[in-house]
């Protein structure tokens, strides 16, 4: 048993040193982990702090963080706004690109075109410029007030001055106009007021007149003026002109042949009508009383007839000058009516005057009793015997109307409208006894235009016509 | 006015014409002298003064218009009637500055006009 008990024993101080020790250990232990505890203990407020601080930090950093989502999303929205204006504007290039391109041929192909057509316009610019340079008459142009902006090279020629000594200056100044006595045409200012005014003023050959050359001498001429339209609106006026010298001589040969020709006619005419006349007075047998007067009758028409052609050439030349005068129509009536008195009773006809008293007119007495001749004389001559003529003369507001009306042949519907041309007879007169020549009417349609008046007539087969004078009072 | 024994001198070179017309002025009582040029028209009226000259203006050796220059030169007057077959208005003109009463163109011209115009103009 001891031995047991000791063995217990021993066993248990083994056990107990053993505890010992392990409670010495222990206490090192102990003690170390109190340390570390401690150790510890010092970290974990430190930690604790530093766990503040980061709570802290961390706080702020969210914070930021959600300022940054902010932004950030921000940002993206923006970048995608960016994208899309990108996108755009990349579209708006490329389309500027293939535009810019076209736009490069464009260009290329319009300067091309721009270089021919200059080319073109420079040659039709030289082209027209030598055409107005090459025309034969004097060409001048000028703006609105009359200053000379172009002249051709005809005008230069023509009146001895050049270009740049007449631009801008006024055409009257340059080159006057005058009459054929020399004196200076004053009426240049009313052509241009009348040209700009639309009119075109043509001076021919009927009404001549003279342009003063550089060296003073002058040449005949003839122009036209006309106004020169832009766009509807006028801008200044053109005139072309030309030395008629030519014409003027001819016209002059012309005359003096006619008057020389009417001269030489006339010389034996009048030994035939004198000595036919003093037959006349002889008291001839009947017979030889109807010959010799019937023979005197026509070289009295003869006289008549030489003194129409020359009157028509006189009025074809523009050489007939007006003489104006206040006259009484009633003695003009009187003076005609008593020229073909001798025809009246032969042909047994009944005349008519009316024509008040005081009825008067400021016109060529010459010319206007030529007018009333020739259509009393043919309402004489186409109305068969016993017919009656009617001569009615009136006021009609500014003009004075002169009616001749006979119950005579008339003049067929259908050469009604011949009846003013030079040498027409009617066809249902032409081959009545009466001798007619067809230049009556023609000088009557004239010599009314001359005088400002006009002719018009009604006219009905074998029932007679009226001619109506119309003229300013 | 009584025409007879009035003396009429014709300047006419027209010698048919200006017997005719001669003849019967004559047969009207006249008494008439014919000359055939201007200077013999002249040296007639110098000599003896007619009371009318009728004139043709187309005249050998002097024409119309120079005979009537020298009646006026030498104051010689004489109403002057001319009838000529020129019918031109300038020459007409011409002659009525010269003094002339009346101008005829010949061939329009006939008895019943030239009577009364010689009787009108007379000296």
């Amino acid at each position: 048993m001891a031995k047991k008990t000791e063995d217990v024993r021993r066993k248990l101080a083994i056990t107990a040193k053993k505890l010992r020790i392990k409670a010495a250990e222990l206490a090192v232990t102990a003690r170390e982990k109190e340390n570390v505890r401690r150790k510890l203990v010092v970290t974990a407020a430190k930690l604790h702090r530093k766990a503040k601080e980061l709570a802290v930090t961390a706080r702020e950093k969210e914070n930021v963080r959600r300022k940054l989502v902010v932004t950030a999303a921000k940002l993206h929205r923006k970048a995608k706004e960016l994208a899309v204006t990108a996108r755009e504007k990349e579209d708006v290039r490329r389309k500027l690109v293939v535009t810019a391109k076209k736009l490069k041929v464009s260009r290329e192909t319009l300067e091309k075109k721009i270089l021919e057509r200059t080319k073109d316009l420079d040659q039709s610019r030289v082209k027209c410029e030598a055409i107005l340079a090459s025309i034969g008459d004097g060409i001048v142009v000028a703006d609105k007030e009359g200053k000379i902006t172009y002249v051709n090279k005809t005008f230069e020629d023509m009146v001895g001055w050049k270009t740049k000594n007449v631009l801008g200056k006024y055409m009257v100044e340059v080159v006057p106009r005058e009459d054929e006595k020399g004196e200076v045409v004053l009426l240049k200012e009313r052509i241009l007021s009348q040209v700009l005014s639309g009119e075109r003023v043509i001076a021919d050959v009927t009404q001549p007149f003279y342009y003063i050359r550089k060296n003073k001498s002058r040449f005949p001429a003839s122009s036209i003026v006309t106004p020169i339209l832009l766009s509807g609106e006028i801008i200044g006026i053109v005139e072309t002109f030309r030395d008629i010298t030519k014409e003027k001589n001819i016209d002059k040969a012309k005359t003096e042949f006619v008057s020389l020709a009417s001269h030489q006619l006339r010389t034996p005419l009048t030994s035939i009508r004198w000595a036919l006349a003093s037959l006349k007075r002889d008291r001839l047998p009947d017979e030889q009383n109807y010959v010799v007067s019937g023979a005197h009758e026509a070289a009295a028409q003869m006289a008549a007839t030489i003194n129409k052609m020359l009157m028509i050439s006189r009025i074809e030349m523009g050489g007939i000058d007006q003489k104006r005068t206040h006259v009484s129509l009633q003695t003009v009536i009187g003076k005609v009516v008593r020229l073909f008195d001798g025809d009246r009773e032969r042909h047994a006809l009944e005349l008519a005057v009316e024509c008040p008293r005081q009825l008067r007119a400021r016109v060529d007495e010459q010319l206007l009793i030529e007018i009333l001749s020739n259509l009393l004389n043919n309402a004489y001559n186409y109305t068969p015997k016993g017919g009656k003529v009617t001569i009615r003369a009136a006021q009609e507001d500014e003009m004075i109307r002169i009616d001749v009306t006979d119950t005579g042949y008339g003049i067929p519907q259908a050469e009604q409208g011949r009846i003013a041309e030079k040498f027409f007879r009617a066809s249902n007169v032409a081959s009545r006894e009466e001798a007619g020549t067809g230049i009556g009417l023609y000088m009557v349609y004239n010599i009314a235009r001359l005088i400002g008046g006009t002719i018009s007539f009604v006219s009905e087969e074998n029932k007679g016509t009226t001619f109506t004078l119309l003229f300013p009072s | 006015m009584r025409i007879e024994h009035k003396h009429v001198l014709i300047a006419e070179d027209d010698k048919f014409l200006a017997g005719v017309v001669g003849k019967f002025l004559s047969a009207q009582g006249l008494q008439v002298t014919i000359a055939h040029d201007g200077r013999e028209a002249v040296e007639i009226m110098e000599k003896t003064l007619p009371h009318l000259l009728l004139l043709d203006i187309l005249l050998p050796v002097l024409d119309g218009h120079g005979v009537l220059k020298i009646l006026q030169g030498k104051k010689i007057d004489c109403p002057v009637i001319v009838m000529s077959n020129l019918s031109d208005k300038l020459v007409q003109k011409k002659c009525k500055d010269m003094q002339v009463k009346a101008y005829f163109v010949k061939s329009d011209l006939d008895e019943a006009t030239l009577l009364p115009a010689i009787k009108k103009f007379l000296r």
